[in-house]
């Protein structure tokens, strides 16, 4: 097989050029309040054996190591970096962070949950707590009317002063979700994750409560994307992927070079 | 026609291998913990009742490159840079011990701990796991401790020890899944001494600049090679012209 070498090269190829996909989503993202960067996990593909040890290389004689041509690269998996993002303050009563782990809980339309980071949460017409898509925040936190002054607690007891009254009344409970392997959650898009046979069920408790983080009123977390790593990233890949092309015209020479001077 | 052809064309075709190999190195030059293949070249003398003019190329991988990459930081808690020559001890998918240089682990949703290739990770005595909702950390003696998180004034108990183990004085070599093993089976001892860098990876130890030299000293070769089988049909087309009666 003696273009072989080119199809190694070729998985090079193609394994940075999908490295550079989640360098520059991860550079996209940025400013995405919530965002966890992710990384581009590299395996080497499977071995061939040309020979196997032991096999004959004369009467009287084996070879003593096998022939083990590796046949290149794959971009195995990208797995999210849950490090956590700055903490900016923003004084919008319905922005909340997460200083430290878990994850808001959300109901989409059709029922499913679905988790975040990104609190920039807002009311609907209703008074419901919800994303900037209208998804309600899970559990429902309803703020009655005329309400001023809510407040959310560190472990999510929101607070409200009602119309009329003295004493500020407790109106709803946040909860903050947690995984067991976090980074198995299934990004889908608008800053949704989803849970995952490899995440995990989600286990639900007040903030702060074995491990969660607490919640903190006023505040968006920042995406924990650091702009000088992925360019250096960036850098780094693109020289790989120039190196591997070359490997592919190397050999495209050799090939050319076998027919132009056997092929007379 | 002379011989001569065939002991080129063995010789083209190890060209071709060790571009192959150098192929293989360069597209895994950012696989963390990848060792290089070294591929090694022999001449095999054809002895016989000629004169022993013979001698074809051989070409095999005969192991890897055993220095160690360069670490980086990656700030992720659970990512391992192993000191000196230890190694990570893991389980194949055979239910084999082998061991490894990637050291980028993770906990799956069962709480057990495994490295980036879903490979489980070894203990002294098994696999190792962790209890629900605990948050895992590893010290530089590769013990993998967890904090209760209902009692985060309690000290971290200890739930297992990564298994480092040491090469020296035993043979390893990379098998087809990629993974060392010990030639001629059995387990390395684990070394007491061993330590690792939490936080970081291992790069691959591919030097770029000499993998590129390889791919242009396998492409001149290669060249030269085929010359040599156009100069034996030269000869040969000059001989039978000798020969020719006219």
């Amino acid at each position: 097989m003696p273009t072989n070498a080119l199809q190694v090269a070729s998985t090079g190829l193609e394994a940075q050029g999908h490295r550079m996909q989640v360098i520059a989503n991860n550079l996209a993202n940025v400013g995405t309040s919530g965002f966890k960067r992710d990384r581009a996990n590299f395996a080497t593909l499977a071995y061939q054996d040309a020979r196997v040890a032991g096999q004959r290389s004369s009467a009287q004689t084996a070879y003593a190591t096998g022939l083990n041509l590796g046949t290149g690269v794959a971009l195995q998996s990208t797995s999210q970096i849950v490090t956590q993002g700055t903490l900016n303050m923003t004084d919008q009563p319905y922005d909340l962070a997460l200083d430290g782990n878990g994850y808001f809980q959300v109901e989409r339309p059709d029922g499913g949950l679905v988790y975040t980071r990104a609190g920039n949460f807002s009311l609907s017409a209703d008074g419901q707590l919800v994303t900037q898509q209208g998804f309600a925040v899970q559990p429902t936190i309803t703020v009655p009317e005329g309400t001023t002054g809510v407040a959310i607690a560190p472990d999510g007891t929101v607070t409200a002063m009602l119309p009329g009254q003295a004493e500020p009344s407790e109106v709803g409970q946040l909860q903050v979700a947690q995984f067991v392997n976090p980074a198995g959650l299934r990004a889908i898009g608008d800053n949704f994750l989803q849970e995952t046979a490899a995440s995990g069920p989600a286990q639900l408790a007040a903030g702060g409560e074995q491990g969660r983080g607490n919640i903190r009123q006023g505040m968006l977390e920042q995406s924990n994307v650091n702009i000088v790593e992925e360019l250096v990233a960036m850098i780094e890949c693109q020289r790989a992927y120039e190196i591997n092309s070359k490997m592919v015209s190397a050999v495209d020479n050799m090939l050319q070079n076998a027919n132009q001077t056997l092929g007379r | 026609m002379d011989r001569l052809i065939y002991t080129a064309l063995s010789g083209m075709r190890a060209s071709m291998d060790q571009q192959r190999v150098t192929a293989s190195n360069m597209a895994n030059a950012q696989t963390i913990g990848f060792r290089a293949e070294e591929l090694d070249r022999r001449p095999v003398t054809l002895r016989g009742e000629a004169l022993e003019v013979r001698a074809m190329q051989q070409g095999e991988v005969r192991g890897a490159d055993m220095r160690g990459g360069e670490v980086f930081g990656t700030g992720n808690p659970l990512d391992v840079a192993l000191n000196g020559e230890a190694m990570l001890a893991v389980q194949a998918p055979d239910g084999s011990e082998a061991y490894t240089r990637r050291g980028d682990l993770r906990i799956d949703a069962s709480g057990m701990l495994m490295n980036g290739e879903g490979l489980l990770v070894l203990g002294a005595d098994g696999p190792i796991s962790v209890p629900p909702g605990g948050q895992p950390q590893l010290s530089a003696d590769g013990a993998v401790t967890v904090r209760d998180p209902a009692q985060p004034l309690a000290p971290a108990t200890e739930v297992g020890r990564l298994k480092l183990a040491s090469p020296a004085g035993s043979q390893v070599l990379k098998g087809l899944d990629g993974l060392f093993r010990v030639v001629g089976g059995g387990v390395l001892p684990a070394d007491e001494q061993a330590t690792i860098v939490t936080g970081s990876l291992e790069q691959s130890n591919v030097n770029t600049s000499q993998v590129l030299v390889e791919m242009i000293d396998a492409q001149r070769l290669y060249a030269m090679r085929s010359k040599l089988i156009a100069t034996a049909g030269d000869i040969d087309e000059s001989g039978a012209s000798l020969m020719r009666l006219s």
